[in-house]
């Protein structure tokens, strides 16, 4: 097969090479990350319902940050949305990771999730690359991999009619 | 055309990461105490240093790296590869 033979770098890229582990590993994993944003939605919701009040102060608190304008506007403008969908979307998120269902769409929203995260506790006594990042770049890894594939529901959806006639969607999938 | 979307969007995305996480911490190493990102304070409470680069550049480099990639992504959506074109990603990149 053909590669660029001018960057030695650049070759031997055979991801069926790795161990036949690989697809049970990145199904283990996309359950582990749904399990902890499940785990912290769904304890949410017990606790405060759709009322999530830290979510908007947390925000709010933002403001010194590179995602500051945003992250106040969203405080302090939509507080109600905020108290509800911080709560709903961890539980979702959590549910289709560990489900293995429309993974990508769910990382996505994961990845937003952690990048305030990341961002917000930016005290960051142990440097940038904290727990905060590695479970953002958790998200983007399930994402890139199309994690619902190994083992999850995206495996069985995409070959249902409508996917199969409509490819796009096969991005939002694992 | 597409070829050259998605290596320069991987290019880029790739340079904003590297950029805010390894160039930009190996300079805050050189530029001495305090190595990490967070200022140094004494027994007191006081910050008596200040991290060499701003916590809030490095950040934001990597989120723009990120972004990259998501608009990648949704390029990726609006035009999907056609079987010809990922045949030929995979075999540029299998070796």
């Amino acid at each position: 097969m053909a590669y660029d033979a001018s960057n030695p770098l650049a070759g031997e890229f055979e991801l069926g090479r790795v161990s036949s582990v690989a697809p049970v590993w990145i199904a283990l994993l996309r359950a582990v990350v749904g399990w902890w944003f499940f785990h912290a939605g769904v304890t949410k919701l017990i606790e405060s319902g759709l009322q999530f009040s830290s979510g908007p102060a947390y925000l709010r608190g933002m403001g010194d940050t590179v995602l500051g304008p945003l992250a106040v506007w969203m405080g302090t403008a939509i507080p109600g949305v905020i108290e509800a969908v911080v709560p709903l979307a961890e539980t979702l998120i959590g549910l289709a990771l560990m489900l293995g269902v429309l993974v990508r769409l769910a990382a996505f929203g994961g990845a937003v999730f952690m990048a305030f995260f990341w961002v917000g506790n930016a005290a960051f006594g142990h440097g940038v690359v904290n727990g905060d990042l590695m479970g953002l770049l958790l998200f983007v890894t399930l994402m890139v991999l199309g994690a619902g594939r190994y083992y999850g529901l995206d495996g069985v959806v995409e070959r249902l009619a409508l996917v199969e006639n409509h490819p796009r969607l096969g991005y939002l999938l694992g | 055309m597409t070829d050259i979307i998605d290596t320069v969007a991987m290019t880029l995305s790739s340079t904003l990461l590297l950029a805010g996480i390894v160039v930009l911490g190996v300079v805050e190493i050189l530029d001495g105490v305090p190595y990490g990102a967070a200022p140094t304070t004494n027994d007191a409470g006081e910050v008596i240093a200040q991290p060499g680069v701003d916590p809030a550049i490095r950040t934001g480099l990597v989120l723009a790296g990120l972004a990259v990639l998501g608009l990648w992504g949704l390029y990726r959506l609006a035009v999907p590869a056609t079987g010809a074109e990922r045949r030929t990603a995979a075999d540029t990149t299998a070796g």
